[in-house]
């Protein structure tokens, strides 16, 4: 179970990225694998104005389909196009190739307000339990 | 509860899923990979959960007769039927297979994990003609290997020549697992086997198929292979609501027989025309239709989805869905998928050949 450093974690699995008041958005390892292999990526339009908790996109497996939430105010700036024709790079590279928005962030200082790496290793600890 | 073969499960590193009461495999390395297995080469599926229920003495044909939609009578040692339970109101309680093992004297009823013990008990309260009636699902387990290498591996393994079997027929087999009862059916349309034996000796020929190349393939792959066929699942596609003229299986219902339970209230359905058929979609935009999304033809609602995925052969949505009988084959509608209508055309399954080339 790859959790990188450098990422900021919420509690519903996505990752983050801060850049330059920019946030890039994914969901991480553990929740690509729970999910197992994803067909389909769905995500709001560049442009899309969302509050921190707003879904910005549905990811769906096989068996399952699941929201993926804004981990902070913002408006999102970019979409990973790649994954409507290759939705299994979100299982075979969640961190990187599997990034899904760029959010603008209204307030840069959000991200201080989510988990970082060790913090969310002991969520999902907590959560197995 | 557990299979025989759990632990193998486990050990293989599975993501094991609550199944009506059984904790049961839904894949191993993924669904994708394991799907595509089982359509270009092997695959190995444990499904003994599924129930098996054994009717035997001089009075199982009578019995059987009224209690099947199948005329049972006919069938020569080693045949295979595709048939159902019913009841009164033509409702399907469940679907299955009926081997005759001795005609006249041994059937046995492969069943629905989750409608065991249901048959079972429905079995017993209909049982006026005084047929033994066993449950021996503890006792045996079920091994289905799918795809058109199964042959192959079968005869490596046991010298057991599956060509020279029909479709839907069995035969038994000494081994060193015991005796194997090995049927030339299955929920895939890939071929193959499936093989019912003591589930003391499960593991082991487990193992043996998976060393000799068969992949290891869970229920998330099991459902998606029935699904491109277009087979019904009992409990999703048909249940006691629906009847089999409805969902399209009349090859199911000998309805020449002269009486078996549900008999009448087909008939009456035949009298009547059916108002719902269950159909085939194929969604021409991207996405995945889900048990529950509602179809809706010249802006009205005109049926709803009971199974739904994407095809892992043809990369797009497929589904089944009991849509009004008005709508035809290739008729385009639109299908609600979280509230997006995503266009749809009615197909008749199966969506894909059951095998493709490596």
């Amino acid at each position: 179970m790859k959790i990188p450093d450098e990422l900021h974690y919420t509690e519903d699995h996505e990752w983050g990225k801060a850049e330059d008041g920019m946030l890039r958005v994914g969901i991480t390892d553990y929740a690509q694998n729970e999910l197992g292999d994803i067909v389909f990526v769905d995500l709001f339009p560049k442009g899309t104005s969302v509050a921190k908790g707003d879904p910005i996109g549905t990811v769906e497996s096989v068996k399952a389909v699941s929201d993926v939430f804004a981990p902070v105010d913002g408006e999102i700036a970019e979409v990973n196009d790649s994954l409507e024709d290759k939705p299994e790079l979100v299982n075979q590279d969640p961190y990187e190739k599997g990034w899904m928005v760029v959010l603008k962030m209204d307030d840069p200082s959000q991200v201080n307000k989510l988990m970082d790496s060790q913090a969310y290793e002991e969520y999902l600890e907590a959560e197995a339990k | 509860m557990r299979t025989p073969l759990f632990e193998e499960h486990v050990k293989l590193g599975a993501r094991i899923v609550d199944f009506h009461g059984w904790e049961m495999p839904v894949w191993y390395a993924g669904i994708k990979e394991e799907h595509l297995a089982v359509r270009s080469a092997a695959g190995v599926f444990d499904a003994s959960h599924m129930g098996e229920i054994y009717v035997t003495g001089k009075e199982s044909v009578p019995f059987l007769e009224r209690a099947l939609t199948r005329d049972i009578s006919p069938m020569p040692k080693g045949r295979v039927l595709y048939g159902f339970l019913l009841n009164k109101g033509g409702g399907i309680i469940d679907d299955l297979t009926v081997y005759c093992i001795e005609p006249d004297s041994e059937y046995m009823l492969c069943v629905n994990a989750s409608n065991t013990e249901k048959d079972f008990e429905w079995l017993c309260s209909n049982n006026r003609e005084g047929a033994r009636i066993e449950n021996r699902s503890d006792e045996t387990a079920l091994v289905a290997l799918q795809g058109p290498d199964g042959a192959s591996i079968l005869k490596d393994a046991f010298g057991f020549d599956l060509d020279r079997l029909k479709r839907y027929t069995f035969a038994f087999e000494d081994t060193r697992y015991g005796r194997l009862l090995i049927s030339k059916t299955g929920y895939t349309g890939a071929g193959g086997a499936e093989i019912f034996l003591e589930s003391a000796h499960a593991p082991a020929l487990w193992s043996e198929l998976i060393e000799r190349g068969a992949v290891p393939c869970g229920l998330g792959a099991r459902d998606t292979l029935r699904l491109e066929m277009g087979y019904p699942l009992h409990g999703n596609d048909i249940d006691e609501s629906t009847t089999p003229l409805e969902a399209g299986l009349d090859f199911a219902v000998d309805m020449a027989k002269p009486e078996f339970i549900g008999k009448e209230a087909l008939q009456e359905q035949l009298r009547s025309g059916l108002t719902r058929r269950l159909r085939g979609l194929v969604l021409k935009e991207r996405g995945v239709p889900r048990q529950g999304c509602i179809c809706v033809k010249d802006g009205r609602e005109a049926g709803v989805v009971t199974s739904g995925s994407i095809s892992p052969v043809l990369g797009t949505g497929i589904a089944l869905a009991y849509l009004e009988s008005s709508v035809q084959e290739n008729d385009v509608l639109d299908v609600m998928v979280r509230s997006k209508p995503l266009k749809a055309i009615v197909k008749r399954p199966p969506f894909v050949s059951g095998t493709i080339s490596k």
